[in-house]
């Protein structure tokens, strides 16, 4: 029983950062309509930025902050290069185009790192709770993503530029007309939505060994996890996260980790066919 | 003459059909003037070709002398030339006090925004009994008072208003009426696009009556008004 709930509490935690990558794809999907496919190759991203910080001496927790700032400043770039000029278009083109710079992300760091494994070595403590053992990575993980998302939200609803990337995401038109640069807040919106894609990866590279493929499979349950919570509407992304942990950790126990796939996408399925917009209701 | 607002032999459209066949107009400093004509004659067109929502394909846009013909529409908001768009185009999701703060977005807005929020509420008292409210939950009469209030808040120098009574109840629309006539008398400078023909040509100083993307007769409003002859063509009234 202990062990079971163990299984379930881990996956909750785990939940917690994959809700952090969904609301890195649900926020610029829900803001300008682009779904983006480089998604997972930045989240890999992150997980080599973090590893080069750590090898110049930062502890992994204190390299988060520049992970956020180069995860920002990378999106912005590409939003400017691969995205502005087909903004209007139609969706196939942004598809394409993010799907480009996923293929030169992943080439370069192949080039630059191979594709074999690598992890962040640095002293993890292990908390035991009545029999249940938890990491501190863990437990530090799961708290950062929450900040993050806190900080998301406090940016969205109570300062002006936020104020301004929602009323973008509502009416772009409507916001030109009232003096909002939409073309320089889609960019800052890009550039948010790729910072919490790094920093997930990141915080999934304090606790698992990583290669530059390893953002495809977090792509993909980002993307369980946006439609699970209604795309566009980052609250779900973060709940649709802590489903697909919990489904993960209750599941564990009992059979091999391979069938997790074909259960999370058969309730990907089964949700796009019976709540088409989502368990919370899609883009607010 | 001080047109504030001027467009010199402006074409434009939509992808291979064109909209608007060399149109020139002036709008003039602390008048009002209206723009009328029949569905499809090319008014919002224009008024979007104006904020350059829709590109110029040829001829020019001034405002207070410099040219902003190619400026993006949210550095024309910046200057002061301010469209409140047909179809209300709120932000839905977002509260009537967060509609309004976006309204005054530009720096040279934002300086009077405090000024600008009280005359606001003045105007439209039911705005304050309702901020905390989503935009996309009013009624069509406050929806369109929260348009004028969130135009106003971006502090206009020219406010340019597409279609104020469109799906209003009358009285609604006369409430809304009374208000741009206070704004006028306030020395205020507006642009009038309206579907009532009657209300826009009484209370405007000058008139525009567009037809098949071209300006067919200028005049003062009340010439128009009783011109029998653009009554009967132009206005089918």
């Amino acid at each position: 029983m202990v062990e079971i709930l163990s299984s379930v509490m881990d996956g909750l935690l785990i939940g917690l950062v994959y809700g952090l990558a969904a609301i890195g794809l649900t926020l610029i999907f829900g803001v300008m309509d682009v779904v983006n496919l480089a998604h997972g190759a930045i989240i890999a991203l992150g997980m080599f930025f973090l590893y080069l910080f750590f090898g110049a001496g930062l502890h992994p927790y204190l390299a988060l902050l520049p992970v956020a700032v180069l995860g920002f400043i990378f999106g912005v770039i590409v939003y400017q290069i691969a995205v502005r000029k087909i903004i209007s278009g139609p969706p196939l083109m942004s598809l394409l185009a993010t799907f480009a710079v996923s293929m030169i992300i992943i080439g370069v760091g192949t080039a630059l790192w191979s594709t074999s494994p690598y992890n962040i070595n640095f002293k993890v403590t292990t908390y035991n709770f009545f029999g249940y053992t938890v990491t501190s990575a863990r437990l530090v993980s799961a708290v950062a993503a929450v900040l993050v998302t806190f900080g998301l939200y406090y940016f969205l609803y109570r300062t002006v530029l936020g104020k301004a990337v929602r009323a973008v995401a509502n009416n772009r038109e409507a916001a030109e007309l009232m003096g909002i640069p939409s073309q320089q807040i889609l960019a800052i919106t890009f550039g948010i939505g790729t910072m919490l894609a790094m920093l997930s990866g990141a915080l999934i590279a304090t606790l698992f060994p990583f290669t530059i493929l390893s953002g495809g499979v977090y792509e993909l349950k980002s993307f369980v996890a946006s439609v699970l919570g209604g795309l566009g509407n980052p609250t779900g992304a973060l709940f649709g996260g802590i489903i697909l942990g919990l489904i993960e950790g209750s599941v564990a126990p009992f059979i091999q980790v391979s069938w997790t796939n074909v259960i999370e996408f058969v309730i990907f399925v089964g949700i796009l066919l019976f709540f088409p917009t989502g368990l919370f209701g899609g883009r607010k | 003459m001080s047109a504030v607002l001027e467009l010199t032999g402006v074409e434009t459209g939509y992808g291979e059909v064109q909209v608007l066949w060399g149109v020139s107009m002036q709008v003039e400093q602390g008048k009002m003037t209206t723009l009328v004509g029949a569905n499809g004659a090319g008014k919002t067109t224009t008024m979007r070709a104006i904020m350059g929502v829709v590109h110029p394909w040829k001829g020019t846009v001034r405002f207070q002398g410099q040219d902003v013909t190619n400026l993006s529409a949210h550095d024309k908001a910046q200057l002061g030339l301010v469209l409140v768009p047909e179809g209300r185009q709120l932000f839905s999701d977002m509260t009537i006090e967060e509609n309004l703060a976006m309204g005054a977005y530009s720096k040279r807005a934002r300086q009077s925004l405090d000024a600008n929020l009280k005359k606001v509420y003045q105007f439209f008292p039911r705005l304050e009994e309702r901020k905390k409210q989503k935009a996309g939950t009013l009624s069509g009469g406050e929806q369109q008072m929260l348009a004028v209030g969130r135009g106003l808040m971006a502090d206009p120098l020219v406010l340019m208003i597409d279609e104020l009574s469109l799906g209003l109840a009358p009285v609604l629309a006369q409430g809304l009426f009374a208000t741009l006539k206070q704004l006028k008398d306030a020395g205020m400078t507006i642009f009038l696009v309206e579907q009532n023909v009657y209300l826009a040509l009484a209370l405007s100083d000058y008139a525009y009556v567009l037809a098949e993307g071209r300006v067919k007769i200028e005049g003062p409003s009340h010439e128009v008004a009783h011109n029998d002859e653009v009554r009967e063509a132009y206005l089918g009234i």
